[in-house]
């Protein structure tokens, strides 16, 4: 681990020497990566895109080598996630409507260093000055991609502890997308973790579902055959899997791939007809969607990337295997 | 304002340039003679023949006495893709050449080709809450789960305060 | 193609109740819609008044489209129909080779079809129109006069014409509209002039 960060840092230092800017210092960037996952935090943040508005607490503590998160809704329908252990579990209005599970998993997913390498070969990463954000001092850096195929991301992070303040992603012009951003925060100290384990957060006694290897819906590693020709320099497969999903018959593959700050996903499964609107690209903030049948088999992209990357990606999926 | 018709006819400027581009003409009577000459100029180099016609203001006279139409809300227009070819971005005309690289082909000898810079219109079709649970396994492998910490995930649950 | 992203988005702006987007259009489309129209109703004031009758029903119709086809598709079919019913309405039969689509309409050879389609007035003025067109399309600069004909002959994209010309986009947009003002200024007296005619 400890050798592949260091190589993440020599490629950055490769890419920004050139780059004539101000660095950023390439420990910092380390930390920043890895500060959501290493500190305890709780605050309450506004989420935005459009003019979707809404608030929301967030809490992470991190116990024994393990880390719990949960997340719950202040405005509208009352949603919460939990995250522990490879683990989601999603209640709407305190009922469990979905549990996933990447078996195998110890820790959330982190960026491999595949990953943190691919960012410096994607996108120029810049300083771009000092700000307050809900009381903390935070330094703010641009990473902004090296073609119109993918957005700008720019980050507001703690100047002690790295964790991320505030987070934008925009479009053509510096046009803001989507943006989170803390309006309280407390780091460290007294967190309440009375919901860890004990009971779920909605008093009940049943804390969090156990997860052992039988009941776990996890999803496997496999080789689909599937391909997708057209996607932007850079965006590595990530991940290529079969897995059960809600209110699917069968396993849908998903194929992940990658640049270091945006992912693309493809999931194909066998079209059983269900969908009443099989054509359209719809968007959620940052993240856009978009499907069609291709020889009966329904094909869906999402992906935190432009509406045209997300297409051009669906237009060129096709099947490659035996 | 001239050159903005003139990119505007063309279909050569950002949606949200040509609404607000839409709204000055509503005001300025000169600006539709604009187009209106610009549109004439294109008719006769494609058909000289027969090209007087004056019908315009005649139909605009009518128009005053109809009633404004609406399309009902229920009837939402299918919403194609737009695509604009880029107006002179001086900045991204710079950036050039954007490369696409076949999974097929190892990296090695990837053809460096020029795309299409097409914008596409900010869509504005919302993703449905039946589509969530793509959003959720996706955010799964999302480094954005790993900036943001598990924030990103409100992007899969959140709510449309329209659809009830 | 970007043509039909104009259309659609001015549709749009008439279905939200912008009136000034469908004046818009009609100044777009009266000449070739015009032009459909006079192959089925001869007489030119005739067929200018059920040009203006197609228009007004496009806009009252307009709530019900919904951008399946091209705008341009859409009014063509209408088109047709007010023709044929204002034929029929005074008990006359349309030709019988009607074009069934918008595309081929475009490629029928005008010469065979159209007869006294225009009043003398109108023929002398089209003539005017013509001339002053082309004469000032020969005296422009032959980029500005490239760009132009790419542009509304071959149809193509600035994108397409910056690859043709080997030259970027922002030249493609500016020589398209020099060559385009500079042939709007030859015009725009001759059309004052034509305006303040009343016969």
């Amino acid at each position: 681990m400890r050798m592949c960060i260091a190589f993440f840092g020599l490629l950055l230092a490769a890419a920004n020497a050139c780059a004539g800017e101000r660095q950023v210092s390439l420990d910092w960037l380390k930390t920043v990566a890895f500060a959501a996952h290493q500190t305890d935090y709780s605050g309450v943040f506004v989420y935005q895109y459009g003019n979707h508005v809404e608030t929301s607490r967030i809490t992470h503590v991190v116990e024994t080598d393990s880390e719990y998160e949960k997340l719950e809704s202040l405005d509208g329908p009352k949603r919460e996630i939990i995250r522990h252990h490879g683990q989601v579990w999603c209640y709407i209005n305190h009922k469990m409507v979905q549990a996933d599970s990447q078996r195998g998993r110890s820790r959330f997913p982190s960026l491999l260093p595949e990953q943190l390498s691919a960012v410096s070969g994607n996108y120029q990463v810049k300083e771009a000055g000092l700000e307050r954000i809900a009381g903390y001092n935070t330094q703010v850096i641009l990473f902004q991609p090296k073609d119109n195929l993918r957005y700008t991301h720019k980050i507001w992070a703690h100047t002690d502890s790295g964790l991320l303040l505030k987070a934008a992603v925009l479009g053509d012009k510096n046009k803001v997308i989507e943006q989170y951003a803390f309006t309280q925060l407390q780091i460290g100290g007294n967190i309440d973790r009375s919901w860890v384990g004990a009971k779920d957060s909605a008093g009940r006694g049943a804390g969090l579902p156990v997860s052992s290897p039988e009941t776990a819906r996890g999803g496997a590693a496999i080789n689909s055959g599937w391909v997708a020709d057209a996607l932007p320099a850079g965006f590595k497969k990530t991940m290529e899997i079969q897995r059960p999903m809600r209110g699917k018959h069968a396993p849908v593959t998903q194929i992940v791939y990658s640049d270091g700050l945006s992912a693309i996903s493809i999931f194909i499964e066998p079209d059983d007809g269900d969908e009443d609107d099989v054509s359209g690209l719809s968007s959620r903030g940052a993240v856009n969607l978009h499907h069609k049948v291709v020889d009966k088999h329904l094909i869906t992209v999402v992906g935190e990337v432009p509406p045209r990357t997300v297409m051009q990606a669906l237009d060129s999926v096709r099947y490659n295997g035996k | 304002m001239k050159q903005e018709i003139s990119a505007l006819m063309d279909g050569e400027l950002f949606e949200d340039e040509a609404e607000s581009l839409l709204d000055r003409i509503k005001r300025d009577s000169a600006t539709h003679k604009d187009w209106e000459i610009y549109h004439l100029i294109g008719d006769v180099l494609r058909q000289p023949e027969h090209i007087h016609c004056d019908l315009s203001a005649k139909v605009r006279e009518r128009m005053q006495d109809e009633p404004t139409v609406l399309a009902p809300r229920g009837h939402a227009v299918k919403q194609k893709m737009r695509t604009f070819a880029l107006s002179a971005a001086a900045s991204l005309s710079a950036v050039g050449v954007v490369a696409w690289m076949s999974l097929q082909i190892s990296p090695e000898v990837a053809p460096q080709m020029a795309t299409q810079q097409a914008a596409l219109r900010p869509v504005s079709a919302q993703i449905q809450p039946k589509s969530n649970d793509y959003l959720m396994a996706h955010q799964e492998f999302s480094p954005s789960t790993d900036m943001n910490g598990g924030a990103s995930y409100i992007r899969t649950v959140s709510y449309s305060p329209d659809e009830k | 193609m970007a043509e039909r992203e104009v259309d659609q988005q001015l549709v749009e702006r008439v279905q939200r109740g912008d009136k000034h987007a469908f004046d818009l259009l009609v100044s777009k489309y009266q000449r070739k819609l015009g032009r459909l129209i006079s192959r089925f109703v001869r007489d030119p004031a005739e067929a200018e008044d059920v040009t203006q009758d197609a228009f007004i029903k496009a806009y009252r119709a307009l709530p019900g489209f919904r951008g399946e086809s091209a705008f341009y598709t859409w009014l063509y079919r209408i088109g047709i129909n007010t023709a044929k019913n204002h034929l029929l309405a005074n008990k006359r039969r349309a030709p019988t080779s009607t074009p069934f689509d918008a595309e081929e309409a475009e490629s029928f050879e005008d010469a065979g079809l159209l007869h006294e389609v225009s009043t003398p007035e109108n023929e002398l003025m089209s003539k005017q129109v013509v001339d002053v067109v082309q004469a000032s399309l020969q005296q422009l600069p032959e980029d500005l006069r490239s760009a132009l004909t790419l542009r509304e002959i071959e149809g193509l994209s600035y994108e397409e014409i910056a690859s043709v010309m080997n030259c970027p986009i922002g030249t493609v947009r500016s020589r398209i509209f020099r060559a385009r003002e500079a042939v709007a200024e030859n015009l725009r007296p001759l059309l004052e002039t034509s305006k303040g005619k009343r016969w």
